[in-house]
C-alpha cells in the first residue's frame, strides 16, 4: 500500500529542488528585513503622512493572503508591460509581505523594551543617533530573534505557494515527481519530510541562538 | 475597468464568496473542537499519548498547508480516502488549525487562576466537572482574543484551497480572470471581500469579548 | 450542629524535594472546638492546614478525620479520587484569596457545589444557597458577581459556600489577610457566629485578637515544626518559648502605635 522505494527515491530530486526553496525563504526574508526596517521607521516616525503610510503597508500586505499577492505580481504586472522571471517576481512578493510582519515585529520589540533604557541613555548625553544604534537597535534585535527565526520557518512553508508561479521549488518538484510515479501520497509525504527537516533546523537554531542570548 | 463583467460573473463569484464563508466557517468550528480536544489530552493524558500528541502538533505546524492538501486529496485516494475537493479542503483546513488552536486552549487554561480551581477540589467536585464548570469557561474566556486573531489567519488560507480546485473565492475569480483577462477587477473583488471578511471578524470579536467578560472585570 | 468532626495527625512530614516544610507533626483538633494555627511566614501552617484536605499530599504519618485516614488507603497506597473527593465533601475550605468563580454569581457559586457535588435539584440548591447567604448577611448580594463585591463580602461569600454544603469541620487559612482592614470585622464575625455553633474549625491566621478570644486551643508554628499547643492564654499571653515570645514581640511592635 505504501511504497517505501518511491518515498526514499523521492528524496533524491526533492533534496535538489530545496536549494530553491532555501534561496527564496532566505532572500525573501533578508529583503523583508531591509524592508521591514525602514517600514517600522516610518511607523514610528514624526511625519504623520509617513505613519499613515506605514501602518496602511502593514495591514494591507498583512490583510490580503500571499496567494493572491503572488499571483497579482506575476499575471498583473505583464498587463502593465513589466515582464519578470518569475523568481524574481517571487522573492519581491515573498519580501515585500514578510517586510509587513518584520516591521511589526521590530515594533513589538522596540515596545517591550523597558523605557528606562532610553532614558538612561539620555541621561548620560547620548546623541538621539547613538541612543538608536548603541542601545535601543541591538537590545531590539536580540529580543527580536525568536520572533525571527519564526518569521524564517513561515516563509519557508509559504514558499510552497510560489509552486503556482512554476518555480521548481520543493512543491512544485513533488508534483512533477507524482505525476511520473504516479504515488503522489509517498511522494508529497516525502516533501513534508523535506520540509519538516529545514523547520526542525530552524527551530534547533532558534533555541540555540535564545539560548545564547539570553540576558 | 469593465462593470459587466463582475456582473455576467456575479453568479460564480457569489458561489465562490459562499464556499469560502463556508470553508472557515467550518474549518474554525470543526478546528476549535479538535484543538481543544488535543488541550485537553495534553493536560489530562498519560506521558505516553501526550508523546504522540506532541508529534502531530510538530508536523503539522513544520509542514506547509499546501503540501498537507496535497497529501489528503491527492495522496488519500492511494489508501482509500476518496474525498471531494470541497471535503478535502475542510478536512486539510481544521487538521491545519488544531495544533494552533490547541496552544491557544492551552494558553487559556494556564490563564484560570489555581486557586478556582483548588476551591473546587476543596468541595470534593470531579475533574470532569471542574472541566466543564470552571476550566472551560474560564480559559475560553482567556484565550477569546487570540482565538479570533486565529481564525482571521485562517481567512487567508482559504485561498489556498483553490489550489486543490476547492470552488472558493479565488478560484472563481481565477477563472474569471483567465477567461476575460480582466485582472484588475478580479483582484479588486478578492482585496475588497478580504478586507471586509477581516474588518468584520474583527469587530464581532471584539463586541463578543466585551458582553462575555463583562462580568468579570473588576469594578473598583 | 450536626456532627462535628475530629482530626488526628500524627507524626506528619512533608518534603519539597529536598526541603522539609513539615517536621513530625503531632496535633489533635477535638471535635466542635476552634483551633488557631499562628507563626511566622514560611513557618508551615498552610501547608499543615492543607495536608487535612490533602490539597497538599504529606509525605509520611497519618492524617485521620474521625479516625479514617485521608489521601492513603495505608501507607504508601494514595487513596482513589473517589474516596478522596468523598472525605472532602464534609471538609469545608476558606482561601486567602477567596477563590471564588468570578464567571457565576454568588448564589451561583454558593449552589455550584450543592448541584454538582450534593446531586440536589437546582431549585432545593437555590434555596439552601440562598439561606448561606443569608446567614453570611449578604441575601441581597444573591445575583451580584464577585467582581462587584468587596473583599469582605467575597470572602463571606466563600464561607457560605462552604457552610452550604454542611460540612463536619472548616478549614480557614489566612482568611482575612488579603482584605482591607476595615473589612476583616465582618469576616471575623461570621466566623465567631460559626464557632459558636460548634464547628471544628482549624484557622491559619494572624489575627491575634481572634485566636485570643475565640480559640479554644492555639498552635505555634516556626520552620516546619508545631513547637507548642496549648490553650490561647498560654501561648498569647504567658509563653515559655522563646520563639513564641520573639515572635509575639515583632507582632506587637508592628501592630501597636
Amino acid at each position: 500500500m505504501f511504497s517505501l522505494a518511491v518515498f526514499f527515491q523521492s528524496f533524491g530530486p526533492l533534496f535538489w529542488a530545496a536549494r530553491y526553496t532555501l534561496l527564496i525563504s532566505v532572500l525573501g526574508i533578508g529583503l523583508g528585513i531591509l524592508i521591514g526596517t525602514l517600514i517600522c521607521a516610518a511607523r514610528l516616525s514624526p511625519y504623520p503622512p509617513l505613519r499613515r503610510f506605514a501602518a496602511v503597508w502593514v495591514s494591507f500586505l498583512r490583510g490580503v493572503p500571499l496567494l493572491v499577492q503572488l499571483l497579482v505580481f506575476y499575471y498583473a504586472l505583464p498587463v502593465i508591460g513589466l515582464d519578470v522571471p518569475a523568481m524574481v517576481a517571487a522573492v519581491v512578493t515573498v519580501g515585500i509581505c514578510a517586510s509587513a510582519y518584520i516591521s511589526e515585529i521590530w515594533r513589538g520589540a522596540i515596545a517591550a523594551l523597558p523605557k528606562g533604557q532610553a532614558e538612561a541613555a539620555v541621561a548620560i548625553g547620548m546623541t538621539p543617533v547613538d541612543v538608536w544604534t548603541r542601545v535601543i537597535l541591538p537590545q531590539a534585535v536580540t529580543l527580536s530573534l525568536p520572533a525571527l527565526i519564526n518569521e524564517l520557518i513561515l516563509l519557508v512553508k509559504a514558499s510552497s505557494l510560489v509552486s503556482v508561479v512554476g518555480i521548481l521549488e520543493i512543491t512544485r518538484a513533488s508534483q512533477a515527481q507524482a505525476a511520473t510515479t504516479f504515488r503522489p501520497l509517498e511522494v508529497y509525504i516525502a516533501a513534508a519530510c523535506i520540509y519538516l527537516l529545514i523547520n526542525l533546523c530552524l527551530a534547533a537554531l532558534g533555541r540555540y541562538l535564545e539560548h545564547r542570548t539570553a540576558v | 475597468m469593465e462593470w459587466s463583467v463582475l456582473q455576467q460573473y456575479g453568479p460564480s463569484l457569489l458561489k465562490g464568496f459562499g464556499n469560502t464563508i463556508l470553508c472557515w466557517a467550518l474549518g474554525t468550528v470543526f478546528g476549535m473542537a479538535l484543538g481543544l480536544v488535543i488541550a485537553l489530552i495534553q493536560r489530562y493524558a498519560p506521558r505516553w499519548v501526550t508523546w504522540i500528541v506532541q508529534a502531530y502538533i510538530e508536523v503539522i505546524r513544520g509542514t506547509p498547508f499546501l503540501v498537507q492538501l496535497f497529501v489528503l486529496y491527492y495522496g488519500g485516494p492511494l489508501v482509500g480516502l476518496r474525498l471531494d475537493a470541497l471535503p478535502a479542503g475542510l478536512l486539510g483546513l481544521t487538521i491545519y488549525g488544531s495544533p494552533y488552536f490547541a496552544e491557544i486552549f492551552r494558553s487559556g487554561f494556564r490563564a484560570v487562576p489555581d486557586g478556582q480551581i483548588e476551591a473546587a477540589r476543596a468541595i470534593g467536585m470531579s475533574e470532569s466537572d471542574i472541566v466543564r464548570r470552571i476550566l472551560l469557561p474560564l480559559g475560553l474566556v482567556s484565550a477569546l482574543p487570540a482565538l479570533v486573531n486565529f481564525s482571521i489567519i485562517l481567512t487567508k488560507e482559504t485561498v489556498i484551497l483553490s489550489i486543490i480546485t476547492v470552488p472558493e473565492l479565488l478560484y472563481q475569480v481565477q477563472r474569471m480572470s483567465a477567461e476575460t483577462f480582466r485582472y484588475v477587477e478580479a483582484n479588486l473583488v478578492l482585496a475588497l471581500f478580504f478586507w471586509g471578511l477581516v474588518e468584520t471578524i474583527s469587530r464581532v470579536g471584539l463586541r463578543l469579548e466585551a458582553r462575555i467578560t463583562k462580568h468579570l472585570i473588576e469594578r473598583t | 450542629m450536626l456532627g462535628a468532626s475530629s482530626v488526628e495527625m500524627r507524626k506528619v512530614n512533608k518534603y519539597y524535594d529536598n526541603f522539609q516544610a513539615l517536621k513530625d507533626i503531632d496535633l489533635s483538633i477535638p471535635p466542635g472546638k476552634v483551633t488557631c494555627l499562628i507563626g511566622p511566614s514560611g513557618s508551615g501552617k498552610s501547608t499543615l492546614l492543607r495536608c487535612i484536605n490533602f490539597l497538599e499530599e504529606y509525605d509520611s504519618g497519618e492524617v485521620r478525620i474521625d479516625g479514617q485516614l485521608i489521601g492513603y488507603d495505608a501507607p504508601n497506597k494514595k487513596m482513589s479520587g473517589r474516596r478522596l473527593r468523598e472525605m472532602r465533601r464534609s471538609i469545608g475550605m476558606v482561601f486567602q484569596q477567596f477563590n471564588l468563580w468570578p464567571h457565576m454569581t454568588a448564589r451561583e457559586n454558593v449552589a455550584e457545589g450543592l448541584v454538582r457535588v450534593r446531586r440536589l435539584s437546582k431549585a432545593d440548591a437555590d434555596r439552601r444557597a440562598g439561606e448561606a447567604l443569608a446567614k453570611v448577611g449578604l441575601a441581597d448580594k444573591s445575583a451580584s458577581h464577585p467582581s462587584r463585591l468587596s473583599g469582605g463580602q467575597q470572602q463571606r461569600v466563600a464561607i457560605a459556600r462552604a457552610i452550604a454544603m454542611e460540612p463536619k469541620l472548616m478549614l480557614f487559612d489566612e482568611p482575612t489577610s488579603a482584605l482591607d482592614p476595615e473589612l476583616v470585622g465582618e469576616v471575623l464575625s461570621v466566623m465567631r457566629t460559626l464557632a459558636g455553633e460548634g464547628m471544628t474549625m482549624v484557622v491559619v491566621t494572624h489575627e491575634m485578637g481572634f485566636a485570643a478570644h475565640v480559640a479554644d486551643q492555639v498552635g505555634f508554628m516556626e520552620k516546619g515544626e508545631l513547637v507548642s499547643v496549648a490553650s490561647p492564654d498560654r501561648i498569647l499571653h504567658h509563653p515559655e518559648d522563646a520563639r513564641i515570645q520573639s515572635f509575639l514581640r515583632t507582632y506587637h511592635e508592628r501592630n501597636s502605635f
